[in-house]
């Protein structure tokens, strides 16, 4: 139980505390083969974060570039507005909720495939992922028509007669949830499916031959062995939904707006780098702080009494 | 064309690069889809982004062979008792513009004169305007763009635009006198007029019976939900300063702040913050739009009862104009260009067409009466006086208008 979990959850992409075996010895290879992947890091993660780092203590000059003839933190204050923490909590609110729903609607999909796709499961992940190969934005664009006054669900309702005039979804937090969850969906399935997938069913039947229940069962036994993909998949779907502005910009409107869609305006309305950096920065620093102790705890509660 | 969402663009432009792309103007992209329904539009799409791109390729940064006159000129033979000689154009312009905002076949009626390839991209707001073309701080491949009049003086001291030379622009001459020695510009030497604006509001008939005359209309609780206002910091924060009759212009904190109340005060009827209102008025997702005045004839194109009212507590005026970009490779083309649409005829079917006025004194008799008969596109002198144009904003004073603008969005 406790290696398959581990595997599980290092697949997932969480890091636990076993780890792998080391191997001694190998100590010039090892860092040949993990030199690309610190290069990369550092060029394309590192790198880029230390100069927005360094932006954010500068300020625009009338050329509109970056100067550092005055250098502080006075966009850091700028940042602390106290106006964005509505902002911020609609952020969390829509991550919030989209992370639940796509949990609660890719949980069942995921089972599904794993234990009845059969020799069909690559085709059924395929077309779990099938509609990244059509831009999002051009999929929300569609989720528009559908849901606008005169667009399809609308439509629908008002020609079976249960409305009257059309529902305003457009603009409604509501629509802005629906749109992002559509999004995110696949990157809630695919990590409940490697954990599902890993999950030994001889360990459920053993818990039916010991009569537990079907409920009592997943309840005891399929449920905590997959918190580990349960928790990767929230992470997955999270943290890339605290960071969206599109969907709530298209789907929403003037009551709809999140921190991303701020930080979005004060680069490109504002013209102004250094306080967009300085903002980035801040959120930055929240997110990783909120990940790690969500981590902390979950770690301890579920793959800690596991191992 | 493979950039994404995330490199930096909004998604308005990552949509109208991805509809370009696939040969259609955001208008044509609602109409269709609506049209067909929602399925069929969908497949129809797939179909046409698979399609390879379309001619609006973009403009290649890379050094080009030495083009421009004087890689022409050394290349025929010396002849240095010719009068001046005629500098050679190059093969392509590479040009950057609003949607909808040049006459329908303009670019074909340039190539099919000069034999000039133009490679034409558009945004959709100044914002991603000014960042593409300052991208590497010489215009971003761009030769040709059309901004805002009153970024010139700082475009000029940034060293973003070039001086154009007025020997190549002979058809300068069709401008209104008024036009031809602006404050922003003094003697144009670095820009053209293009076209000009007036900001007012828009609304359907239809649905809001009467004649509605105040900025109040805007704040009016009768229209929750049915209202957007213009995505321009500038514009919004003018308009609440014409209904406190404060200066558009603004910098004082205090009257700054006055005006964040008022904005805060409208935004619960407020449906969204938009520069997309053409759409939003024409599909009914708002019955009354804050808009310019050529946004306004252009929903009368689909829906000719839509009204417009310059507000009567005054409002704001503006231009746009020609630049040529520092970085130009193609700057005799661009020139030949700028030419071309001061040309009478040109300049007609352009302001016909965009249904902003023009500055152009030898097209007027060419234009369409509706256009240069309406006070609300072509102002008598005497209304015009009263209309104010929005200055350019040093930093200092772009991050008071900021700090309050990301605030009211917030919240």
């Amino acid at each position: 139980v406790t290696s398959s979990t581990a595997e599980a959850a290092a697949d997932a992409g969480i890091a636990t505390t076993s780890g792998r075996p080391r191997r001694p010895g190998h100590g010039l290879a090892t860092a040949l083969l993990v030199l690309p992947g610190v290069l990369w890091l550092i060029a394309l993660f590192l790198a880029p974060l230390a100069i927005i780092g360094v932006f954010s203590l500068g300020s625009v000059d009338p050329n509109g570039s970056i100067s550092f003839a005055n250098p502080g933190f006075g966009n850091y204050e700028r940042a602390l507005n106290p106006s964005f923490l509505t902002a911020f909590g609609r952020s969390i609110y829509y991550s919030f909720a989209t992370t639940v729903l796509s949990l609660v609607i890719g949980y069942p999909v995921a089972y599904w495939i794993s234990r009845y796709g059969g020799q069909r499961k690559i085709l059924l992940l395929v077309l779990v992922m099938l509609p990244f190969w059509t831009s999002y934005l051009i999929r929300t664009y569609a989720w528009l028509i559908i849901l606008r006054d005169d667009g399809v669900v609308n439509g629908l309702l008002m020609q079976t007669g249960l409305i009257e005039s059309p529902l305003e979804f457009i603009g409604a937090d509501v629509s802005v949830i629906l749109g992002m969850t559509y999004g995110f969906l696949p990157f809630t399935i695919l990590p409940l499916f490697v954990s599902i997938d890993r999950l030994d069913f001889n360990l459920v039947h053993a818990a039916r031959d010991l009569y537990a229940s079907g409920r009592g069962a997943f309840l005891n036994v399929t449920l905590p062995l997959t918190m580990p993909g349960i928790v990767a998949a929230s992470l997955l779907t999270f943290i890339p939904a605290l960071g969206d502005f599109v969907t709530p910009d298209m789907l929403g409107g003037a009551h709809t707006i999140t921190i991303a869609k701020i930080v979005q305006i004060v680069f490109t309305t504002g013209h102004d780098w250094p306080y967009g950096a300085a903002l980035g920065f801040v959120l930055m620093a929240i997110t990783i702080a909120g990940t790690l102790i969500a981590l902390r705890s979950l770690r301890r509660e579920v793959i800690g009494t596991a191992a | 064309m493979t950039r994404e969402i995330d490199g930096g663009m909004t998604f308005n432009e990552a949509l109208e690069l991805r509809l370009q792309e696939a040969g259609w103007t955001r208008r044509e992209f609602l109409r269709r889809v609506a049209a067909v329904g929602a399925f069929a539009a969908l497949s129809q799409l797939l179909i046409a982004c698979r399609q390879p791109g379309s001619p609006t390729a973009a403009p290649s940064t890379a050094a080009e062979t030495p083009a421009g006159s004087q890689a022409g000129q050394a290349s025929t033979p010396p002849a240095s008792t010719a009068p001046t000689p005629v500098p050679q154009p190059e093969s392509e312009l590479n040009v950057y513009n609003w949607s909808y905002y040049i006459g329908r076949d303009t670019r074909e009626q340039f190539t099919a004169k000069y034999g000039i390839k133009v490679n034409y991209d558009k945004f959709p707001d100044e914002n991603t305007q000014i960042s593409q073309i300052r991208r590497d701080g010489r215009g971003g491949g761009y030769d040709v763009t059309y901004p805002a009049s009153t970024w010139i003086p700082t475009f000029i001291q940034e060293g973003l635009i070039q001086k154009l030379d007025h020997s190549l622009i002979p058809n300068i001459k069709n401008l209104l006198p008024e036009w031809r020695d602006p404050a922003y510009d003094p003697g144009s030497e670095y820009s053209v007029p293009y076209s000009w604006w007036t900001t007012g509001y828009a609304w359907d008939p239809d649905k809001i019976p009467g004649d509605l005359t105040s900025w109040d209309a805007l704040w009016d609780a009768a229209y929750t939900n049915r209202l957007s206002m213009l995505d321009d910091m500038r514009e919004c924060f003018a308009s609440g300063a014409f209904r406190l009759d404060l200066d558009p212009n603004t910098t004082d904190v205090a009257q700054l702040d006055q005006i964040l109340a008022e904005l805060e005060a409208q935004k619960p009827i407020v449906k969204r913050y938009t520069t997309d209102h053409i759409a939003a008025m024409l599909n009914g997702i708002v019955d009354i739009a804050h808009c310019w005045s050529g946004d306004w004839i252009q929903m009368t194109y689909d829906k000719p009862k839509i009204r417009y009212v310059i507000p009567t507590e005054g409002s704001i005026k503006g231009n746009d104009v020609f630049v040529v970009l520092s970085g130009a490779q193609h700057p005799i083309a661009a020139h030949l260009w700028i030419d071309f649409n001061l040309d009478a005829q040109i300049s007609a079917d352009n302001t016909n067409y965009i249904g902003y006025m023009g500055p152009n004194e030898a097209a007027l008799p060419l234009l369409k009466k509706y256009i240069v008969d309406d006070p609300r596109i072509n102002p008598p002198a005497e209304m015009l006086a009263t209309l104010i144009e929005l200055k350019y904003l040093p930093p200092d004073d772009n991050a008071k208008y900021l700090d309050r603008w990301t605030s009211l969005q917030a919240t």
